[in-house]
């Protein structure tokens, strides 16, 4: 047996598990669920709810020190007088653990009756029925018909925890998840109970509300609907919801997350545990950043400004792919750059810099950053851009636009040379999702899809390239930008890839640092790649 | 709001008690002064501490809405707190109340139009065997009587103050007692003074002990085997010996005087008439375990006691017993009986809501501040000078196997001789305390049932009284010894509204950390209410037993058991009163 791990038994299943591990842990590893509400892996233990308590003994020991053997021929187990709380007992050598005896179950029915007695019940109108612990729990363990016939606690409901947040204090089970996340996580010590027994409260102090970028954090922990996100409050019922694994777009963390969304329309992100990335937390600022997906303006036609009507027509797709192909085919290509953006994938990015090899740079983009998650580089992508050959210093292009030398111009997805500049050009083609100053001077747009529309990777700060997956179908009239550029490439002479995936087998063979990947080994966790 | 320069410079000093980066722990000193002089605490007040300590205002407003003795807005001048706790309720505390809202004219916690008084009602005060009991702010009132509480009130409103209340005469002792602790007390002339505690040999235990070896001394008490006198009954020596070694982080030794265990009054009197005994004993304690700090955690509404202990201090000082390698700082809590668990003693002595403590670790490893503690309660601390003096042999001579020593006991309820006494354990019946040393049952009452250890211990019926007072006898006997509070009840007592009093007491008492105790325990107040009304159903008093038992050992501190042990006694022993209100 290794040095830093003992055998245990769960439920008659044998158990090895690392020294130090709780019983909630490690009952997980063999797909035991001992229930629970205060306990959160990332805090620290409060002990408070009692859900999970259960049953631990030890084996006896007779004289010659060993395990006694009863005489049904089982090893003899001396268990405790009382059952013992799952989080904050940890594994022992010889342990036996029961999660289901009689003892236990009835100890949990006992917890689930207290915590419902004065809840108010109301399931049906709660955010948070479909994904509520009390719930689920009070399904397997809760006693179908209450026999409390007391006079409930009231307590304050729908209160306004900060502007993010609504707080109802009667769904509260008090399991101070909330407090310990908001003191030790996200370090403002700004939530608290007040009063105590059964009217015990929580709360905090008028003009001190939450205020850091990590608040929303806390509606996801929250085991029950007592914390609820104003910006998704009775917007859908999570039953409804597809559920896809992504990556935030707004900052080089990467933080993981799941977009939630129902047809075509994203209603929000919730962070999704990555212990090399954000651990399971998301900052607001990236949660909130979304609603662009489904922004009213996103273009959605290719178009072409006609010189001679002095306005734009829309284009079909295929007539304007083979309008920009013809004028890309004319065009020096010693006088061709391309802006490519470090929101882009690395797919994409990989795509548009065969259109130039001389002159590609992306457009930095920084932001205050603290020291937990957030980064000062607000692209998602900065490294997969240069990985790709992309350079930051993107005045090389606005300088030779303004000399001459450049004089076609790709723009993916960004908005950073002024007018002045961008009708010296003789061709301008943009990809984006919404109208800008660059869309307006395009001769060609074509429409793009957002982070949540299309498959792709990003390279974060730690060099991890991590996987997006398309939450929702493009847009009608848009197409994955890979798509776009690879449609081109191919009738300029290039390859036509039909897929991400054979974009990303060539991406691999042409930049080192990428070798010998591909999409399913980056998995949902992502890898780190070589710097 | 301005703070005077005065109690700003006071403030001040009392942040010096507490290590520089855990001031925090002044929280509920800076509550009482400025409550003290504002009269409330309000945002203001709030904002003031939590500047004044460098927190969070939720942190305080969090400590201020906990304790009961805080108030977030002005009462009357005088506050009048009567205690409606069971040895009160058994003296008729009720009449009491109903009196004094008729003759001031106003509800409970409401204020008199000329903002003289307010009547409150409160928890035991430990003053259970003169019941019953109020305090008008800090000045306490026993034996009271509608006559009694008349002249009180109408003497405030006369002289528009509160007079001093002095001391009452120490308890004189009965025969059948062996007094050791108490021995002091009804000396002629005895003070509690150092001068006179010197005179009948005082700190000499202390210079002896000086002279020893910490180990020595640690051998000394666990040979004594003295059981801790707080309630658990856990032996003190092996507590001692628990502490975590060579942690390079220092030693705290906390004394457990927040006694608020209903029927118990013992550390109050070793508190209030021989003060430098418990001085004595923790002095010796901390060198036993390399103390540097001790903190006496004293319950708040013992105002007076604390002054006792700080002006005992202070003569400690000048003497130099106190503050040469020991200091020793009173803590004064508010009003909040789980305080008086080690663990949430601990996070209150820290300046925090007292929420017991998930265990392990246990204090001895991780206790106050994050160091190794021992907390020990009065009444053992107080023998550790006597153990130290006449040896562990002469200690074991007293008391029985298992339960070695004297022990102080107080009886409250409708006895003839109620008060607090001083036995060897294991030498006496609970039918010859009750019987021949209390002088049995007043007014031709008969006897119902006895509560041995404090409110929280299983009640015994009438029939099962011959058992010895020591730990394991009363055990065997399937309760406990507890705290060493005795409350008897005779034949007129309504065992439902018994039950009652004493579940309504641990859930106003329940910290609400946890599930079971924070929910089952109002909900067993709530039944009980509906039954006393008579609206009980039939299945009711299984449902009560089954809240009981779901409680029981569930939960996070023993208050969960001390909330569900004594319903289930009472509906298992006398079902059929609960059947009676019963539909
Ligand atoms: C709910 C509760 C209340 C308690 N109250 C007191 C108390 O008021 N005084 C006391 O000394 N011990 C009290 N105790 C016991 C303490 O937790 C602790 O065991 C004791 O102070 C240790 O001292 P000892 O070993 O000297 O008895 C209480 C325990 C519980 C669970
Ligand atoms: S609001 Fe939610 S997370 Fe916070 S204590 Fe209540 S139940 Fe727990
Ligand atoms: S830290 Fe960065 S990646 Fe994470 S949620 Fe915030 S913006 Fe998005
Ligand atoms: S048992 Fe009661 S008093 Fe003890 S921690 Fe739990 S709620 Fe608090
Ligand atoms: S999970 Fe709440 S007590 Fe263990
Ligand atoms: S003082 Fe009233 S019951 Fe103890």
């Amino acid at each position: 047996m290794a040095d830093n791990t003992v055998n245990l038994t769960i439920d008659d299943k044998a158990v090895v598990a690392p020294k130090g591990m709780n019983l909630i842990e490690a009952a997980k590893l063999v797909g035991i669920e001992i229930p629970h509400y205060c306990y959160h892996p990332k805090l620290c233990i409060a002990g408070n709810c009692r859900m999970c308590l259960v049953d631990v003994g030890m084996p006896k020991l007779g004289a010659d020190r060993k395990p006694e053997i009863g005489s049904d021929g089982k090893m003899v187990v001396m268990f405790g007088p009382k059952l013992v709380i799952g989080c904050n007992t940890t594994v022992a050598d010889g342990m036996v653990v029961l999660t289901k005896s009689p003892k236990v179950v009835k100890a949990r029915e006992g917890v689930m009756e207290f915590l419902l007695i004065n809840h108010p019940l109301d399931c049906p109108i709660c955010d948070q029925a479909g994904e509520c612990r009390l719930q689920e729990f009070s399904v397997d363990y809760g006693k179908a018909e209450s026999r409390f016939v007391e006079e409930k606690v009231h307590k304050p409901k729908k209160t306004a925890l900060n502007a993010k947040i609504t707080l109802d204090d009667e769904r509260c089970i008090l399991c101070s998840r909330c407090i310990r996340f908001m003191r030790d996580v996200a370090g403002q010590d700004c939530l608290g109970f007040i009063q105590r027994g059964s009217h015990s409260t929580l709360t905090c102090y008028l003009g001190n509300e939450p205020k850091t970028n990590y608040d929303l954090n806390i509606v996801d922990i929250c085991p029950v609907g007592a914390l609820t996100s104003n910006d998704f409050r009775f917007q859908q019922r999570v039953w409804f919801l597809k559920q896809t694994k992504s990556i935030c777009p707004n900052c080089a963390t990467g933080c993981n997350t799941v977009i939630w969304s129902r047809e075509d329309v994203v209603y929000r992100q919730t962070p999704r545990d990555n212990n090399d990335v954000n651990q399971c937390w998301m900052c607001d600022y990236g949660r909130i950043n979304y609603k662009f997906i489904n922004d009213p303006h996103r273009l959605t036609t290719p178009s072409v400004k006609s010189a001679t009507l002095g306005q734009r027509v829309n284009l079909t797709w295929p007539e304007a792919i083979r309008q920009v192909v013809d004028k890309l085919r004319a065009a020096k290509r010693d006088s061709l750059a391309v802006i490519g953006s470090a929101r882009a994938t690395t797919e994409e990015l990989y795509l548009l810099k065969k259109f130039s090899p001389s002159f590609a740079a992306y457009i930095p983009r920084v932001g205050t950053g603290d020291n937990f998650l957030l980064n000062t580089d607000r692209n998602p992508n900065a490294a997969g851009a240069m990985l790709t050959g992309f350079s930051s210093d993107y005045s090389v292009i606005a300088d030779g636009i303004a000399d001459g030398k450049i004089k076609t111009l790709i723009v993916l997805g960004e908005d950073a040379i002024v007018p002045e500049l961008l009708a010296k050009l003789e061709l301008l083609i943009v990809l984006d999702i919404l109208p800008g100053k660059t869309t307006e001077a395009a001769h060609y747009i074509l429409p793009g899809v957002t982070f949540a529309e299309k498959s792709g990777t990003f390279i974060n700060a730690k060099n991890r390239i991590q996987r997006l997956n398309p939450a929702i179908p493009p847009l009608v009239g848009t197409k994955p930008e890979h798509l776009i550029l690879s449609a081109l490439l191919a009738e300029l002479g290039g390859k036509r890839y039909a897929t991400i995936q054979e974009v990303f087998a060539d991406m691999t063979r042409d930049v080192p640092a990428l070798a010998g990947l591909n999409l399913s080994k980056i998995g949902d966790s992502g890898v780190e790649v070589k710097s | 709001m301005t703070v005077p320069v005065e109690l700003e410079r006071h403030i001040d000093e009392i942040v010096t008690h507490y290590p520089p980066d855990k001031t925090r722990a002044a929280t509920l000193w800076l509550c009482h002064l400025l409550q003290e002089y504002f009269g409330f605490l309000g945002d203001e007040q709030v904002l003031w501490i939590s500047n004044k300590l460098g927190l969070q205002p939720i942190n305080v407003w969090e400590v201020v809405t906990f304790y009961p003795m805080f108030t977030t807005k002005p009462h009357g001048k005088f506050h009048v707190k009567v205690c409606r706790t069971l040895s009160c309720e058994l003296c008729g505390c009720k009449n009491i109340v109903a009196h004094l809202r008729k003759k001031l004219g106003v509800g409970l916690d409401e204020n008199t139009t000329d903002g003289l008084f307010t009547i409150s009602t409160v928890e035991c005060l430990a003053l259970c065997g003169t019941g019953p009991v109020m305090m008008i702010n800090d000045e306490t009132f026993e034996n009271l009587t509608t006559e009694k509480v008349d002249a009180i009130i109408d003497r405030i409103r006369t002289t528009g103050r509160l007079d001093a209340q002095p001391l009452p005469m120490p308890l004189a002792a009965h025969p059948l007692e062996k007094r050791v602790l108490l021995s002091n007390i009804t000396k002629p002339g005895y003070t509690g003074s150092l001068a006179d505690y010197e005179r009948e040999g005082g700190y000499t235990a202390l210079r002896k002990a000086l002279a020893m070896k910490p180990d020595e001394i640690v051998a000394e008490v666990k040979n004594s085997e003295i059981r801790g006198r707080g309630g658990a009954g856990f032996p003190c020596g092996l507590k001692w010996s628990f502490l975590a070694k060579g942690t390079g982080k220092p030693v705290y030794l906390v004394c457990n005087a927040d006694e608020s265990e209903p029927g118990t009054f013992k550390d109050r009197q070793l508190i209030s008439y021989d003060p430098h005994l418990l001085i004595e004993g923790i002095l010796i304690s901390c060198h036993a375990v390399g103390a540097k700090v001790a903190y006496i955690y004293i319950r708040g509404e013992m105002p007076g006691g604390a002054k006792i202990l700080q002006k005992a201090i202070e003569e400690a000082r000048a003497k130099g017993y106190v503050g040469n390698g020991v200091e020793i700082y009173v803590h004064r809590g508010a009003g909040a009986y789980i305080c008086g668990e080690e663990t949430g003693l601990i996070e209150s002595l820290e300046g925090k809501r007292a929420y017991p403590r998930i265990k392990p670790p246990f204090p001895a490893v991780v206790g106050l501040f994050g160091c190794p503690t021992v907390v020990n309660n009065v009444e053992t601390l107080a023998n550790i000078p006597h153990i130290i003096n006449k040896g562990s042999t002469w200690f074991k001579t007293m008391g029985v196997s298992g339960s070695t020593g004297t022990r102080l006991v107080c009886v409250s309820g409708p006895v003839k001789r109620p008060g607090y006494y001083e036995f060897e354990m294991g030498k006496l019946t609970l039918r010859q305390l009750i019987f021949d040393v209390c002088g049995g049952l007043k007014d031709g009452r008969t006897l119902k049932g006895v509560i041995p250890g404090g409110s929280s211990m299983p009640v015994m019926k009438a029939d099962q009284i011959d058992v010895p007072l020591d730990f394991e006898s009363l055990r065997k006997a399937g309760t406990m010894a507890g705290s060493g509070g005795i409350i008897v009840l005779d034949d007129s007592v309504d065992i439902v509204g018994a039950t009652l009093n004493v579940a309504q007491f641990y859930a106003h008492e329940s910290c609400g950390q946890c599930t079971p105790c924070r929910e089952g325990t109002l909900w067993m107040e709530k039944m009980l209410h509906r039954i006393e009304r008579g609206e009980g159903r039939p299945l009711d008093v299984e449902m009560l037993y089954e809240v009981a038992d779901n409680i029981d050992g569930k939960t996070i501190c023993p208050l969960g058991e001390a909330a569900a042990w004594p319903v289930k006694a009472f509906v298992t022993k006398y079902r059929e009163e609960f059947e009676k209100h019963g539909g």
